[in-house]
């Protein structure tokens, strides 16, 4: 019966395949996991772990299951939604991860424009190359893009201006992006709760994040953000990306339901190099800050937060091995209520994924989490941990297409 | 950044940048009509297995041109060879021989070429051929392509197709067309359109041979995307006589710029 269920959706991407224009792509996933780990209490279960599982938390879980549902408008107009589940007790069973609508005209001249509007990730990642931002190359997320899947999305618009290098002779291209987006005044709180984390569990966009219960996506100042970032391909070899970011959050705004403004703001810089076939190296910095409380009082919290990773993956075949090196760190400068929220720490991290077939995928990942945080003192523990995490994962994609 | 364009350099030549500015081959070419250009089978003609580029290219009835030595034996016969400067050969370089004497306009068969996508890349890369030729563009990916070109000798657009969904464009301007793909912005190819009959491209070995070339006085020019030589070090102006082949080599002084790299690995859930 599954077979024949199998069967029935591989016909159909054939049949759909055929067509001349698809208006309709549907791309599934489900993403199961054997999972040992050691770990100290995860924060998607109220502790302050740093990856996704626990102690408690292990065995055979759901890793992800996922629907991208992509819908053709017209020519250069089409819409986008990604619907997950993680099955962790999110507030709804299954959230919205992304969706927005994307116009991007045919080039008439050497600049490409390109605007998306609704919510979707910041283009910050240089790790999440897939369908659904997924990885190609590990499991868990560098501790800088976890923070980006977890606490950021854009809810507003963004514009792009791609320079088409190869119209002048240039192998290459040099894209201006700009975003401006409400509803991330809450964008600061995790982090400062409980430090750096690496995971594969993004939030979604009407959900909760394990102790922040209250919700992540909030606007109540009026005052919009926004980004700014550049990047640079040269030779499809290399890729260079820099994007500021500011929420412009009145850190003295709260309300009555609890929600607070985290006013947060970093820089990052990434960078991509492929100096041959199979080799990719990427490694990605960023610093920031984030403050919450009046500004100029004495007890306002003022935290500065920094991360950088280095990636270096090998695809051999139908097998990818990846090993990453991850450094965070937190220092908060000002707010003590407590132990300072100092986040110190570093992580490495293995995987092998292997494609099986078209739509099977297998994928072993090891972690481990060195981290240093005081406040863990509140939860009893001493402030130095040690989280490991090893997973096994088996992938099945699916895809539906309609005309 | 933005790289000399070789075909910009022509002094009395009128060809110009890669953004679309007249390729032409200068003026009136020392053509007879009596002299039919070889016929191109649009089926099949292959050229010699060849360059990583051109790999499973199933391209091209002008590699025809120069793969095949004219039985009919008039003219002469330019041989070409295109080599860096440590001496490794160089394939897929155009050669366009333009006249400088007076032509006459020359018929010619409709002449058809295919420019693949495979892989997320052009296939081939670089794609010669004469005005009037029409140009196929089957897309073999999994997934869809938006083709277009914004360059002033053939503008055009193919709306999102998978296989061979559009019918064949016309090129009937000379010129260089760079393709894009508006959803794999890494995707970029080359079609060169020329009013030559004279025209080749070289081989893995780095060589070509340009067959049945009348004589008279000619600039030979040879122009690929991953030459990084100056285009005046790119042209050589030769006297073609009834006699001998003509050889022409050209030693490259810089290193090739870095080659596309079709992705075997990657597969339809890839993002881009």
């Amino acid at each position: 019966m599954r077979r024949a269920a199998c069967a029935l959706v591989v016909s159909l991407g054939i049949v759909g395949g055929a067509t001349a224009q698809e208006r309709l792509i549907v791309d599934g996933l489900i993403d199961l996991r054997a999972v040992h780990t050691d770990a100290t209490p995860s924060f998607l279960y109220g502790g302050l772990g740093r990856v996704r599982f626990d102690d408690d938390h292990e065995g055979l879980r759901l890793g992800r299951a996922s629907l991208g549902i992509r819908l053709r408008l017209t020519e250069t107009l089409g819409a986008t939604v990604v619907a997950d589940t993680y099955d962790d007790g999110d507030t709804n069973a299954v959230g919205v991860s992304e969706a927005f609508v994307q116009w991007r005209p045919f080039p008439s001249n050497s600049i490409r424009w390109q605007a998306k509007a609704g919510a979707f990730h910041l283009p910050v990642s240089l790790e999440h190359r897939l369908l659904g931002w997924m990885s190609p190359y590990t499991l868990s997320a560098s501790a800088l893009n976890t923070w980006i899947g977890e606490e950021f999305r854009v809810i507003g618009t963004e514009v792009e201006a791609r320079w088409l290098g190869a119209a002048s002779g240039y192998r290459g291209d040099i894209s201006l992006v700009g975003g401006v987006y409400g509803w991330n005044e809450g964008a600061g709180a995790v982090i400062a709760e409980r430090g750096w984390a690496l995971t594969d569990r993004p939030s979604v966009a009407f959900g909760e994040l394990g102790r922040q219960r209250a919700g992540l996506y909030y606007q109540f100042d009026r005052q919009p953000g926004w980004y700014g970032g550049v990047t640079w391909r040269h030779h499809e070899r290399f890729e260079l990306r820099a994007l500021h970011y500011d929420n412009r959050a009145d850190p003295a705004a709260s309300n009555l339901a609890g929600y607070s403004g985290w006013n947060t703001r970093f820089n990052t810089l990434g960078a991509r190099w492929e100096p041959v076939d199979p080799v990719t190296l990427t490694a990605q910095y960023i610093e920031g800050r984030t403050a919450i409380g009046p500004n100029g009082a004495p007890d306002q919290f003022l935290m500065d937060l920094s991360a950088w990773y280095a990636l270096a993956s090998v695809e051999v075949g139908r097998t990818r091995v990846s090993a990453r090196y991850d450094s965070f760190a937190t220092q908060q400068t000002q707010g003590f209520y407590g132990p300072p929220a100092d986040d110190a720490g570093h992580a490495l991290t293995v995987a092998v994924i292997r494609r099986l077939a078209e739509r099977w995928e297998i994928a072993a990942e090891w972690l481990r989490v060195d981290s240093r945080f005081p406040p863990r003192y509140w939860a009893g523990l001493p402030a130095a941990a040690t989280d490991t995490q090893v997973q096994l994962a088996l992938r099945y994609r699916f895809r539906f297409e309609a005309g | 950044m933005r790289r000399h364009n070789p075909l910009a350099s022509g002094r009395n030549f009128a060809l110009r940048g890669i953004s679309g500015h007249r390729f032409r081959a200068l003026g009136p070419c020392a053509y007879s009509s009596s002299m039919p250009v070889p016929p191109v089978d649009p089926s099949g003609a292959r050229r010699a297995p060849a360059s990583r580029l051109a790999a499973g290219a199933a391209c091209v009835g002008l590699a025809a041109l120069l793969a095949i030595s004219p039985a009919a034996a008039s003219g002469t016969d330019v041989a070409v060879t295109v080599r860096t400067a440590k001496g490794a050969p160089v394939a897929d370089v155009v050669l366009v021989l333009e006249a400088a004497g007076a032509v006459t306009p020359h018929h010619r068969e409709k002449q058809t070429a295919r420019m693949e996508q495979r892989e997320r890349h052009f296939k081939p890369e670089l794609l010669v051929v004469e005005t009037g030729t029409l140009v196929d563009f089957p897309n073999n990916d999994s997934v869809s392509h938006q083709v277009y070109s914004f360059s002033t000798p053939r503008r055009f657009q193919l709306s999102l197709y998978r296989g061979s969904a559009h019918p064949p464009i016309a090129f009937n301007t000379a010129g260089l067309v760079v393709l894009g793909c508006n959803i794999h912005d890494e995707m970029v190819g080359y079609i060169l359109v020329t009013d030559s009959p004279y025209h080749g491209q070289t081989d893995a070995h780095g060589t070509a041979r340009i067959a049945g070339v009348p004589a008279g006085a000619y600039l030979i020019r040879a122009w690929a995307p991953r030459i990084a030589d100056p285009p005046a070090s790119l042209e050589r102006r030769i006297e073609v006589g009834d006699g001998a082949e003509v050889a022409v080599n050209f030693s490259l002084s810089k290193p090739l710029l870095a080659a596309p790299t079709p992705r075997p690995g990657r597969t339809e859930w890839d993002a881009y």
